[in-house]
């Protein structure tokens, strides 16, 4: 299978001069289509910009982003929105659900703005899939943390986006509800063949991913095929700065 | 889609679109209701009350007409109405009499005839034979015979209490004469008292020698408007006249009425236009409040999947469909609203009562249209703040920080700032009315613009200014003082529309009263006289205040107005002899002595200049030419023109005197009294006033009534 996401060398710097933070130093990485990877690192170690920068959410201060075989570098805004809205989805650590628009109408936010119409059968096997269908006419306050996330990795599979990019999609979450939705994140994988990208800092969630990146100081500092909880933590005490 | 979308976020978050609604809801009222004064005085007509009965009324020509050079060879006829009655011959009713399709004709004259405890104006004096043209009838009583007899109508009756038998003192130009009354009509009127004596009586009192005020006509076949207007057209020479039916006779009947017509047209359009400005500004202020409460979602939105343009057409479309309920709303509320303004404005005097409110549905639609414009753009407006809106800030947990003042904001702002300093400098150096209310309304203007651009950063200011004594209070006053600041951005969308909306209010309400301040004070800085007589003054008072000894001089002021072209000016007439004894107005130029009949003096800055000969049209359309001999300064107070009385007396609707100035030697109060009390049978509410020259403006005596 073809690489869902290639960065190429790509650096993120916020600020100018000699208060300038490098967040990303020539990162250069291929995540393969139909994986589930884990982007593990400790706090300020550049995950979540390395999840921006991959998501076209934000752009890099240099290097090359290919999402799906696209180019993002050279896109406008409204392009890269639009681009996004038809190769990716996104789940958040606070949900981010919209407060005013029933579960339903927030799984299929989506296609509403692309100006699709969702087909009735797909939604509802989605809505079944994610165990939401007795309450597809709820708002987001009358429900749970663990089922709110649930609408949320709903709406990010509704568009059948080529990536998932997943925020600490557990940071939230009690152990319970998080192993309900890291179970529904890798049955995706399993049974849809989706491409799953997730940030988290938490050893159990990223051993539900078939591949985990280390992130230290900006940089790939390691990788790990078939992780467990126990080998993840361990290697994450050896970690940048933590490991001289 | 987006609609869909913002109606969903309005159903769910109606706290948040109150304010706007309810600013948008009063504005598209407020709108409507102006809107109703405008088209009133648009398109309304005065009801016709002493002309109801006559079918065809012909007066005077009640316009001045000017041709207007274009340009490119072409004119245009422009028409002003005068500030006064025109006369027509008398003979011309006989000759309208004769012709075949005229069953009969009634002639009017007209002239101030004031009741004791009546109104100062709207009370006139008329011929017996007028009766027809009001189709009045005598209730009780006879027509009026003697010269001393008269017959009013109901409505005076009622007010004054006059029955016939009773006896009473009428002021009229000629004086103040003791009248009985021998009948009282069925028919009262609304706006106005009529005295009818008898006819001969009736013209000898109105003046015009060999003119009427008005010949009404009673048709014998539907053809008579046609034979009038063609015998007037072969009448050459002499006065134009005019013929009116239906409502216009109205506007013959009351020359004010024009005046009111304008007022209404300037005041709906000025209220309708700032309440709607307001409404812009606060919808402005309350959508950039909810877009900052809603930044994240917003945020998230973007994130998803939804453009810029996206998330502004989904924040316009919640404006439109607030825009759309309040303004639908606000403009069938605003349709009663004008109605209760207009009777507002009828009950202040304003407005005469004979002038009815039109209902249509235009200020309606207008209002409704308006609203949901200014509520749209306001939306775009607050809108553009989205685009700064990064999806990344969805992502992270950390306070969403409002995005810093742009340069070019700060930049325009200081910019209007300064020229706001210098327009107000400006205005501290102009004098003259017509120079400077446009520069006061720029000023406010730009002082405005210069608010809103700045508006975070005066916050600030404000914030950091007043937060010194609430941090006093150690707990509660330092936790809001930080509260503040940080949100200075908040405090500044509500302050903002708060600023401009005083500023507007402050700016439209102090300057009428702020000119009426200035020009009192210059009357009164003007004035030399030792004592003030007035108003409405006949002229035989001002021979028997003459005839007091030690009375020096006695000025005779009436105010009115004149055309010159069809730019309308402010005129005293002034008795010439002595002028300066009484009167200081502050001559820049030429000598106020040489003042008489063919000359004028004229205010500062209005373009004239000395030797200049100047076309006017008096208050009735009679035309005269004067030469100005003086300029003087103190133009706000004293009119733009400066007549001699015995110029402009002749042709105005009321030749009673506004005031009577007067100066001599060792003059005292009960000396004038006496003088006043004696012209027969004196009437009430004219006040003798003693002044304390040369001891400061502001100090005046004690205001005696007499009669």
């Amino acid at each position: 299978m073809s690489d869902a996401i290639t960065l190429d060398a790509v650096s993120k710097v916020y600020g100018k001069g000699r208060g300038a933070v490098a967040a990303l130093r020539e990162v250069t990485v291929r995540l393969p289509g139909g994986g589930f990877t884990a982007v593990m690192g400790p706090s300020g170690s550049g995950k979540s910009t390395f999840l921006h920068c991959a998501a076209g959410l934000d752009r890099p201060t240099a290097g090359t982003v290919r999402l799906g075989g696209t180019d993002l570098s050279g896109l406008s805004e409204t392009k890269l929105t639009e681009l996004r809205r038809e190769r990716a989805g996104f789940v958040f650590q606070s949900f981010n659900l919209i407060s005013s628009l029933t579960v339903e109408q927030n799984v299929t936010l989506p296609l509403r703005l692309a100006g699709r119409r969702a087909d009735a059968g797909k939604l509802a096997a989605l809505i079944r899939r994610v165990g939401l269908q007795e309450r597809t006419g709820h708002r987001p306050g009358q429900l749970s943390g663990g089922q709110q996330q649930r609408v949320a990795v709903a709406r990010a599979l509704v568009s059948e986006p080529d990536v998932v990019f997943a925020d600490e999609p557990t940071g939230a979450l009690d152990t319970m509800t998080a192993r309900e939705v890291l179970t529904l994140l890798r049955q995706t994988v399993d049974e849809l063949g989706q491409t799953i990208v997730m940030v988290t800092h938490d050893p159990v969630a990223a051993s539900y991913a078939d591949e985990v990146l280390f992130l230290a100081d900006g940089r790939v500092a390691d990788t790990m095929s078939g992780p467990t909880a126990a080998k993840v933590a361990d290697r994450m005490i050896r970690l940048g700065a933590w490991n001289r | 889609m987006m609609l869909g979308l913002a109606l969903t976020t309005l159903r769910h978050r109606r706290a948040g679109f109150v304010g706007a609604f309810v600013a948008l809801f009063c504005a598209a009222a407020l709108v409507c209701g102006c809107g109703t004064l405008l088209v009133t005085g648009l398109t309304g007509a005065v009801r016709p009350e002493r002309y109801a009965a006559a079918p065809i009324v012909v007066t005077g020509d009640p316009e001045v007409h000017v041709l207007v050079d274009k340009g490119k060879g072409k004119t245009k006829e422009k028409a002003k109405p005068n500030a006064g009655r025109a006369w027509v011959p008398a003979d011309l009713a006989e000759r309208i009499a004769a012709l075949p399709s005229v069953e009969r004709v009634a002639t009017e004259v007209t002239f101030p005839a004031l009741l004791p405890g009546g109104a100062d104006s709207g009370s006139w004096g008329h011929g017996w034979e007028s009766a027809p043209l009001a189709g009045l009838t005598l209730a009780a009583g006879r027509a009026p015979a003697a010269p001393d007899e008269v017959v009013v109508d109901a409505g005076t009756a009622a007010r004054a209490h006059l029955s016939p038998g009773s006896g009473t003192a009428v002021r009229t130009p000629s004086g103040t004469l003791p009248v009985r009354v021998v009948g009282v009509t069925a028919q009262g009127f609304d706006s106005q008292s009529a005295v009818f004596f008898g006819t001969d009586r009736a013209r000898q009192l109105a003046g015009h020698q060999g003119l009427v005020s008005a010949v009404g006509v009673f048709p014998a076949a539907p053809s008579a408007a046609a034979d009038v207007r063609a015998l007037l057209a072969g009448a050459s020479a002499g006065p134009a006249a005019v013929v009116r039916t239906g409502e216009d006779r109205g506007r013959v009947e009351f020359p004010d009425a024009a005046n009111a017509q304008v007022r209404l047209v300037s005041m709906g359009a000025v209220l309708g236009g700032t309440a709607l400005l307001v409404a812009l500004l606060i919808v402005v202020g309350t959508f950039g409040l909810s877009i900052q409460q809603r930044q994240r979602e917003i945020a998230v939105l973007r994130a998803v999947a939804a453009t810029g343009r996206q998330v502004r057409k989904m924040i316009g479309g919640e404006a439109l469909l607030v825009g759309l309920a309040a303004g639908a709303l606000g403009a069938v509320a605003g349709l009663p609203l004008g109605g209760w303004l207009h009777g507002r404005f009828v009950a202040l005097g304003v407005i005469p009562a004979n002038l009815p409110a039109v209902l249509s549905p235009f200020p309606a639609l207008v209002a409704a249209a308006a609203t949901l414009l200014a509520g749209w753009a306001a939306a775009r407006i607050s809108a553009r703040r989205t685009a700064a809106v990064k999806p990344v800030e969805a992502l992270g947990e950390a306070e969403l920080k409002p995005p810093q003042l742009g340069a070019a904001r700060i930049a325009f702002g200081v910019l209007a700032a300064a020229g706001a300093v210098v327009l107000t400098a400006l205005l501290t150096v102009l004098h003259a009315d017509q120079s400077s209310t446009p520069v006061c309304f720029l000023a406010v203007l730009l002082w405005c613009t210069a608010f809103a651009l700045l508006g975070p950063v005066l916050a600030r200011v404000g914030t950091a200014v007043l937060g010194l004594p609430m941090r006093a209070s150690r707990v509660g006053g330092h936790l809001a003082f930080h509260n503040l600041r940080a949100g200075a951005h908040r405090l500044a969308s509500v302050v903002t529309p708060l600023t401009l909306l005083i500023a507007m209010a402050c700016a439209i309400l102090f300057s009428q009263t702020t000119t009426d301040r200035a020009a009192a004070a210059q009357r009164e800085r003007g004035n030399a006289a030792d004592f003030v007589v007035g108003p409405r003054v006949p002229a035989s008072a001002a021979e028997a205040v003459a005839a007091v000894p030690g009375v020096r001089t006695v000025t005779r002021v009436l105010h009115t107005q004149v055309r010159d072209g069809l730019t309308r000016r402010s005129v005293q007439g002034v008795s010439p002899e002595r002028l300066t004894d009484t009167l200081d107005l502050g001559v820049t130029a030429g000598d106020l002595g040489r003042l008489a009949e063919g000359t004028a003096a004229a205010a500062d800055g209005l373009g004239y200049r000395l030797g200049q000969h100047v076309r006017l049209t008096l208050a009735d359309g009679t035309a005269a030419e004067v030469t100005v001999v003086a300029l003087y300064s103190r133009g706000l107070g004293f009119g733009d023109l400066t007549l001699a009385h015995g110029l402009v007396a002749a042709h105005v609707d009321v030749p009673l005197d506004d005031e009577l100035l007067v100066r001599g030697v060792d003059l005292s109060r009960p000396a004038l009294a006496a003088a006043l009390h004696g012209s027969p049978g004196s009437g009430c509410s004219t006040t003798l006033r003693r002044r304390l020259r040369r001891t400061g403006p502001a100090r005046r005596s004690a205001t005696s009534c007499w009669g």
